[in-house]
């Protein structure tokens, strides 16, 4: 328990923390993420010209989930920052969770673009489910997730600006009081938290488990959630030890303090993520109905009994081993959470091993026997990371701002 | 807010902490001795009824098939609950290092010390040869039989077991730097017995530097423990195909109402005995508020949770669960479910306002309120599952019998009883934590009873 | 060799305790704290490191797990019966003892290893050590020679120690 000594910190001028004007962006960075997104657009419309398999709309859907996650969850993760009143990290933190917010109402405007292939994705759109047309048909279907998304990524938008106010950024920088936030942010945090848990898991009963409308999984949209914000957590982890090197020396991020808290999340959300798995997996092991376990077993998650071996099983225990098993084993100590090159590659792992995730999540519903990753699927995925990338632009601006502002580095904790 | 009859001393001293601790623990009056008795007759009538019920048999009790499991387990997995609230906030909230825990961690617990003491009682009440219990543990034996560690009950007694050992333990831990200070101010038998207990502890450098870590590995141990202790508890049932009890999301979903059901038992434990004992100065409503948030946040998980089943329910068609949540709601225990929803879901929705969390007769009614829909809730789930199970011509009602009625009302008595006589006698509040978090604690005090004067 | 007495310095606060640790470690004079509550800050100063009781704790836990894998798995072959159709040897409820008795393992080992490292119970009075040490004051007990005695207490004092007793030494050293 840090006890610090009771010297009174010097008022500090409302002009703290400067905005993005100084940072100039970097040429060759934009020029790669547009070669990226043409490359993934010419790979999109190849793949829907050869219309015998929806390879280019299912991975379209799979780094639609997976990126959208990882920007989601920056801001959840903002918002229970906000909620426990964290200021560790002063404003530079909340500024790192929050660096990838511009992707929100793009990946808006992408999910629309689902709609085209709604036929190719969903069964229940060409063959109606009997038991429940209610819920699975097209108008409602879209509606929902139109509006459910809309509401989401709206309150994501006002809450950062809320969040970037100057009397909110003041707050962040002093680390010496119980008093709370100002009151806006004090009132948007917990409907972000509340509207993230909601509309997450809406997003994945509709979008991954209607994949597959016999299967059902209670604990499935938070299951999707707590790997979405686990996702967040690592690009965090990744962008401040990316950041670190390349900042000017003595940046917010050279402080071990930061990045062993980076690293205590890291581990923990891992382990969270893991229970979550493991919650579903000891339950309809046990159980043993055949309407629960067959996820699995086309999965390849069940071993032993009468399953046999199918190609699924790879990748499907790869991803517990990148998003669980590398974390708890490298980051149980002190030491390695505070070297840059193991927590920054555990992070790039665990953010592998999460699209991994997406990916055995989506896919074997739509092809249970075979991996139909091709070269179509790369250039989606790749298009994908340079649209992302050119959408972290402007947060990440900010970051760097707030990570080399002289006032945030005295405040900050060493 | 407050209504102290003196002003509030804004600016205390580690002496101000340990005199107002120290007066908790001064001998105590005629009025405490007599809530004693009362709660000890009242285990005393549990006692004699359980007796009965070995000697009898279990039929004195209101079990019948298809309800095998009724009012007992749900004392059980409620008790349970209770108690992981207490690791919660010493442990989880202790490697967050949140400021407003220290006031009110070690009252949290020793309530979880003697919630597990009382749930652990519950399958030994529930079974019909107590004798045997011993059996649970592996032993080389002439059965031809070990514990199926197949089962989730075998998992049941070794994470309640474990868990009773580990809080045991970090309570022990976490008093001995308190003990100390209370063996230095007592006298006579009082001086003998904290001098045991304190182990010789004497606050040097070496004696910090070796708790410092062994509390931190014992908080860091502790959380993942509290997780999957009532995880296990809820598994007793999602291992099951009964509908109702086969839900995926039984884990964090009982969980976070152990949490709920704990924080708000916190809450009822903590305003009458800040009242009685005058504790305005140490336990503010700056500590009151952000408990409530805990009561709100969790709150809002178990409604989650609630409406995530149903939707499912509704989601999979599936008619054995439709018929089951019907029942649920509109069946033989429909009143006792929306009383519950009320007491879980609904009323704690006040707590969105800053007003009422920090003023202490509204906090106690949501939080009596919260302890009883959250006893329902295991209830309803429980018999209420089990009343409308696969097959129609099982189908039927449960009705506790007095047995069972004085055995909870007995379990309730003997927590209180215990709980009480801990409080007077060792440090219910951590003198120790609240001085290295004195800077917060003047902060609050100069906040909640004088905020014009800034 | 002159008489040898216990130098006992009181502080009224951590500051205090922590510049006279400051100065006596530069003095390189050997001293005990007694604090009456935790302060990072304090062990910081005295820079002794990280207590070997996080590898006792990670000895437990490991402990803790395979003797999970042991009764489980042990069991299980030792009356090999199908049971509700799992197989015999089941890892995901074998997980779960494994676990728990690795919390189990881990958090005993913390205990007793700490009332190891840290010598509790300790039965034998401990020099220096006054009981305002658990209530409201920080102390720094230094054991030396008498002739040294005005040196180390003007150390003290400069540091701002609020009084400072001389006491006969006890059966207890000082050095750690």
């Amino acid at each position: 328990m840090a006890s610090q000594p009771q010297t009174s910190r010097r008022p500090i001028a409302p002009q703290i923390v400067p905005g993005a004007e100084g940072i100039r962006t970097s040429i060759p960075i934009i020029v790669v993420c547009a070669i990226l997104t043409l490359i993934g657009v010419a790979g999109f419309v190849a793949g829907i010209m050869t219309e015998t398999e929806p390879h280019a709309w299912e991975a379209f859907l799979v780094n639609f989930l997976f990126f959208f996650s990882v920007a989601q969850g920056g801001l959840a993760i903002s918002a229970s920052f906000y909620l426990t009143q964290a200021r560790w990290g002063g404003p530079g933190a909340y500024r790192l969770a929050e660096s990838f917010y511009v992707f929100l109402p793009v990946a808006f405007v992408l999910f629309w673009v689902l709609f085209f292939g709604r036929a190719e994705l969903w069964p229940w759109v060409t063959k109606p489910v009997a038991k429940n047309p209610t819920w699975l048909n097209t108008p409602f279907f879209f509606a929902r997730e139109g509006f459910a998304l809309l509401a989401m990524v709206a309150l994501d938008l006002w809450f950062v600006r809320v969040s970037q106010r100057v009397d909110v950024r003041q707050w962040a920088l002093s680390n010496d009081n119980i008093t709370m936030p100002p009151d806006a942010i004090r009132r948007l945090a917990p409907a972000v938290a509340i509207v993230y848990a909601v509309v997450m898991s809406l997003v994945a009963f509709d979008l991954i488990m209607s994949l597959a409308p016999a299967w059902k999984s209670t604990l499935f949209g938070a299951f999707f959630f707590a790997g979405a914000f686990w996702s967040g957590i690592v690009a965090m982890a990744l962008t401040a030890v990316v950041l670190r090197g390349r900042l000017p020396s003595g940046n917010l991020f050279t402080r071990d303090s930061i990045m062993h808290d980076l690293g205590k999340f890291t581990f923990a959300f891992s382990v969270f993520w893991a229970y979550t798995l493991f919650a579903q997996y000891i339950v309809i092991w046990y159980g043993d109905i055949p309407n629960e376990t067959f996820f699995l077993v086309v999965r390849g998650a069940i071993i032993g009994g009468y399953t046999g071996f199918t190609p699924w099983r790879i990748p499907t225990w790869t991803v517990p081993v990148l998003v669980w098993v590398i974390p708890f084993c490298f980051l149980m100590g002190v030491k390695p959470k505070k070297t840059p090159a193991i927590l920054g590659t555990v992070a790039l792992l665990g953010l592998v091993g999460m699209w991994i995730e997406r990916y055995v999540l989506v896919v074997p519903s739509l092809s249970p026997y075979r991996i139909p990753f091709n070269w179509i699927e790369a250039a989606v995925t790749l298009g994908f990371l340079g649209i992302f990338g050119l959408c972290a632009i402007p947060g990440l601006k900010l970051t760097i701002a707030a990570a080399t502002a002289p006032q945030v580095l005295e405040a900050a904790e060493e | 807010m407050a209504a102290a009859l003196e002003p509030i001393n804004t600016n205390p001293t580690y002496a101000d902490i340990d005199r107002g601790v120290h007066r908790i623990m001064d001998p105590p009056g005629l009025m405490f001795w007599a809530w004693i008795a009362f709660c000890a007759a009242l285990v005393g009538i549990a006692a004699a009824l359980w007796t009965r019920q070995i000697y009898v048999g279990l039929g004195v009790s209101g079990l019948r098939q298809p309800n095998m499991w009724a009012v007992y387990i749900t004392n059980f997995v409620f008790w349970v609950g209770i108690a992981h609230s207490g690791t919660l906030i010493s442990a989880i909230l202790y490697l967050f290092r949140t400021r407003w825990r220290t006031a009110v961690y070690r009252l949290a617990e020793t309530m979880t010390l003697f919630a597990v003491l009382t749930a652990g009682l519950f399958p030994l009440v529930h079974l019909g040869r107590v004798w045997n219990a011993y059996w649970l543990l592996p032993y080389p034996n002439e059965r031809y039989l070990q514990p199926n560690f197949r089962s989730p009950l075998v998992w049941d007694a070794f994470a309640v077991s474990t868990y009773l050992t580990i809080s045991a333990t970090f309570l022990l831990m976490g008093l001995i730097p308190d003990v100390a200070n209370a063996r230095d101010a007592a006298k006579g038998w009082r001086r003998t017995f904290y001098a045991i207990l304190s182990f010789g502890w004497r606050g040097t450098d070496e004696q910090w530097r070796h708790f410092q870590m062994m509390y931190l590995l014992l908080a860091g141990l502790a959380t993942p423990l509290v997780i999957s202790v009532h995880s296990v508890v809820s598994w007793d049932f999602a291992m099951a195909q009964l509908p109702g009890w086969h839900s995926t999301i039984f884990a964090p979903y009982f969980v976070a109402g152990a949490i709920l059901s704990g924080v708000a038992m916190v809450l009822t434990l903590l305003i009458p005995m800040r009242r009685l004992l005058n504790l305005e100065e140490l336990i503010t409503p700056w500590h009151l508020d952000n408990l409530a948030k805990v009561v709100l946040l969790t709150s809002l998980i178990v409604s989650y949770s609630y409406i995530t089943e149903t939707f499912i329910t509704w989601y999979s068609q599936d008619q054995y669960e439709v018929v089951t949540f019907h029942a649920r709601y509109f069946g033989h225990y429909g009143p006792l479910f929306w009383l519950m929803v009320w007491g879980n879901c609904v009323f704690p929705l006040v707590l969105f306002s800053p007003r009422i969390r920090r003023s202490t007769v509204p906090l106690f009614i949501v939080t009596i309120f919260v302890n009883i829909g959250m006893w329902l809730e295991r209830f309803v789930i429980i018999a209420g599952s089990l009343a409308t199970n696969f097959n129609p011509s099982q189908w039927g009602i449960f009705h506790p019998s007095i047995t069972e009625i004085m055995i909870t009302v007995g379990s309730f008595a003997w927590f209180l009883m215990l709980f009480s006589l801990f409080a007077r006698y060792l440090p219910i509040i951590s003198m120790t934590e609240l001085k290295e978090g004195i800077r917060w604690l003047r902060q609050s005090l100069r906040d909640d009873y004088y905020p014009s004067i800034k | 060799m002159s008489a040898e007495i216990e130098l006992v310095g009181t502080f009224a606060d951590e500051e205090g305790c922590v510049h006279g640790v400051e100065v006596l470690k530069r003095a390189g004079i050997a001293y005990r704290v007694f604090a009456p509550i935790p302060s990072e800050h304090l062990l910081h100063a005295i820079g002794r490191g990280l207590s070997p009781v996080r590898a006792i704790v990670l000895i437990g836990a490991i402990t803790g797990v395979l003797t999970g894998v042991a009764i489980t798995v042990g069991t299980s072959w030792e009356w090999n019966l199908i049971v509700g159709g799992k197989p015999v040897v089941s890892w995901p409820p074998f997980i779960i003892i494994m676990f728990e008795l690795m919390i189990l393992f881990g958090g005993l080992s913390a205990a007793l290893s700490f009332f190891f490292f840290a010598r509790m119970p300790q039965l034998d009075p401990i020099a220096g050590y006054s009981e305002r040490f658990s209530a409201d004051r920080f102390g720094i007990a230094v054991e030396c020679d008498e002739a040294d005695s005005a040196r180390i207490e003007a150390m003290m004092r400069e540091a701002g120690a609020e009084e400072i007793a001389h006491e006969d030494p006890r059966t207890v050293p000082v050095a750690h």
